[in-house]
């Protein structure tokens, strides 16, 4: 049964394909009806009018069906006497030859909408989830928590309603309880029937007070992604439908090519990007420290022998940046010397590829140390409760940001967050509850800050955003929004008890001619400010701190 | 006596848009293994090697009919016994008395639900062997 969606699919594209040679076929039809006095030519018109009777119901053209049958008993009887049809008979056919072209116009089944290939949709508007509950308060309660986290939920009171509504194109996950007044199994059965019936690409996530194996094998046999217990767990549930709705694809690779050979480099590449790596390309290799701040490459590509610097000195140099003591820097050279290749890799190079180098040679080298840059990178950088930057990463980054900033003479904001009262939630309620808070928070700045933006945790309780490319008041607005979503979220203690929490906020604007540490400080200073005035609100940083910070 | 399962089906049918549509509902929806033939002359060169536990042959057909078809079958050594169930739009009970008596052990009606056309048939199967 698992075939079922793909069914539907076929069989609509085999209905559309009838549908198109419906025309031509009717056109057939007249033609051999205007040479209904040859008594050679009629057995075609029976013949044609036979298809179409024993297809037109299969295709969705039931009606038609029926009129292509009388036409053809009709001719058939006259056939079986062998004399053409009488003047009488020749107005029937025409009448029905008149039926059919306005049934060929009127499929039974309403050509359903044409239902949006999931590929023209954004993936990060795929947002939209379909919640089926009876009980309207857990509806209700679960739709909001859901909203918090950036998902629109359309809740539906019985599986019929959802059953009987078309599925939106933008549906990225169906959240469906198992018990029902229609039925102790009525959930999946009905998501069975949803699949029979409709295109249902979405993740099914079954939620029930059973626990039972009836009641899970019930859910499994619907094909559910996954089976929560009742009380639901919020936490859990978010991470889940995470995992399920990947609208995050994952970040391209980026390789930073650094050739003074112009149209070498392009040609490389254009061979990484048709893998989908993303590149940039620096034919002058003293101008090689703005690519990096800019691009963040994940690898480095070069000549070993330019103008200017050698690529060994450029290694050596890229390698006193603290950003970039790991990035992975590959050679492109000719060098065979396995002395003067050992010096090279001495001074920082990872590898050596020699030139001319096949595309496919290309890609499989480069491809491999991306790979394990990214995983070896996100062990260094990441903080392993929360996923987010670590301190050490979110610093770095705050300096890179700072020095972009200052170059392109751009604005950025920095975000200092806190969480209120966290003593109290692990004091009252176990560090395991205060884990699952920190987990909730990164997972709230995750769901709803840009890709672009830039978030930490960078102690206990203390998280760090980057907002590239915004003013004070976009960023205040923005994370006055967040705060207000964060505190509706219902965290939870135990099964039966739930409890609410908030954090402060300081925001400090970059200024030209300030440093990361200026202004890690101001949003600080500014955080302070919020939590003396009361706590659960946003500050932004005193623009006179700057001033006196200029004197 | 155990039952044999219903798992090849030769379906003998002229029209393309009925073949599409049929291989869809006996392979995806129904799972049988499925070998289709445009006319009589194709079904009776592919049957042996084929060797289908059940063939639904269509009645009307240009050249061959259905029932000359399932004549022409019955010649073959190892066809004396395969169940073969006819498809025709005209299902009035004389017409089905008269297709018995040439022969095929069940008719299903033209034109038929794709998404039922395999229960039919192995309902007919199981009706059959039982």
């Amino acid at each position: 049964m698992k075939n079922l969606p793909d069914v539907t699919e076929q069989l609509r594209l085999l209905r559309e394909n009838y549908a198109q040679q419906l025309p031509a076929k009717l056109a057939q039809v007249e033609d051999a009806f205007r040479q209904r006095d040859d008594l050679i030519e009629l057995p075609n018109l029976r013949h044609l009018a036979h298809s179409l009777a024993g297809s037109g119901a299969t295709f969705g053209y039931p009606a038609l069906s029926v009129a292509a049958r009388q036409l053809e008993t009709l001719v058939d009887a006259a056939l079986c006497d062998g004399r053409p049809l009488t003047p009488k008979e020749s107005d029937s056919a025409a009448q029905l030859i008149e039926t059919l072209a306005r049934e060929a116009r009127n499929p039974m089944v309403p050509a359903p909408a044409p239902i949006l290939p999931a590929s023209n949709v954004l993936e990060t508007e795929r947002k939209l989830i379909y919640l089926v509950e009876d009980d309207a308060s857990l509806a209700t309660d679960l739709s909001l928590q859901l909203g918090h986290f950036g998902y629109i939920v359309k809740i539906f009171e019985t599986p019929t309603q959802l059953l009987e509504t078309p599925v939106d194109p933008l549906l990225a996950a169906v959240l469906m309880d198992i018990v029902f007044p229609q039925g102790d199994l009525a959930g999946p059965e009905a998501i069975i029937q949803l699949s029979v019936a409709r295109q249902l690409r979405t993740p099914v996530i079954f939620f029930s007070s059973r626990n039972d194996l009836t009641a899970r094998l019930a859910a499994a046999r619907a094909g559910g992604a996954t089976y929560m217990v009742k009380p639901i767990d919020v936490g859990a549930l978010i991470a889940r439908l995470d995992n399920l709705v990947t609208d995050l694809p994952p970040e391209p690779y980026r390789v930073l090519i650094v050739d003074d050979n112009a149209p070498l480099a392009s040609h490389h590449a254009v061979t990484l990007q048709s893998v989908g790596i993303s590149t940039d390309i620096v034919t002058d290799p003293m101008k090689i420290l703005a690519h990096l701040d800019d691009f963040k490459p994940d690898l480095v590509l070069m000549d070993m022998y330019m103008p200017g610097c050698t690529g060994a000195e450029l290694a050596a140099v890229i390698r006193q940046l603290d950003n970039y003591v790991l990035v992975p820097i590959v050679y492109l050279s000719t060098e065979t010397d396995t002395d003067r290749r050992l010096i090279a890799m001495q001074l920082g190079a990872d590898d050596f590829l020699t030139k001319p180098i096949t595309p496919e040679h290309l890609v499989s080298a480069v491809s491999t140390r991306l790979r394990r840059y990214r995983v070896l990178r996100s062990h260094i950088e990441q903080d392993s409760l929360t996923g987010l930057l670590n301190h050490a990463a979110a610093k770095d980054r705050l300096a890179t940001e700072t020095a972009r900033a200052m170059r392109q003479q751009s604005c950025f904001c920095l975000a200092a967050l806190d969480l209120d009262h966290f003593k109290n939630v692990n004091d009252t309620y176990g560090h395991l509850i205060g884990d699952g808070v920190l987990k909730n928070l990164a997972e709230l700045l995750k769901r709803r800050l840009r890709r672009t933006d830039i978030v930490g945790r960078i102690g206990g309780e203390e998280f760090v955003v980057i907002l590239p490319d915004t003013d004070t008041q976009q960023a205040l607005h923005l994370m006055n929004e967040l705060r207000e979503a964060f505190s509706l979220v219902r965290q939870r203690a135990s099964s039966d008890l739930t409890f609410t929490t908030t954090f402060s906020c300081g925001i400090a604007e970059y200024r030209l001619g300030a440093n990361a540490n200026d202004i890690h400080r101001l949003a600080d200073q500014a955080l302070y400010q919020a939590k003396l005035a009361g706590r659960n609100r946003v500050m932004l940083a005193d623009s006179d701190e700057w001033r006196e910070d200029d004197d | 006596m155990v039952v044999k399962s219903l798992e090849r089906i030769l379906y003998v049918e002229d029209e393309p848009d009925i073949r599409a549509v049929a291989r869809l509902a006996l392979e995806a929806v129904g799972g049988f293994n499925v070998c289709i033939c445009d006319s009589g002359k194709a079904a009776l060169d592919a049957v042996q090697a084929f060797s289908p536990d059940l063939i639904l042959l269509d009645v009307m057909m240009p050249g061959m009919d259905g029932p000359s078809t399932l004549s022409a079958l019955r010649q073959l050594p190892d066809l004396k016994e395969t169940p073969i169930v006819f498809m025709t739009a005209k299902v009035q009970s004389a017409e089905v008395t008269r297709y018995r008596q040439q022969g095929a052990i069940d008719v299903i009606a033209k034109p038929f639900d794709p998404m039922t056309l395999s229960t039919t048939v192995r309902d007919i199967w199981n009706r059959h062997r039982g």
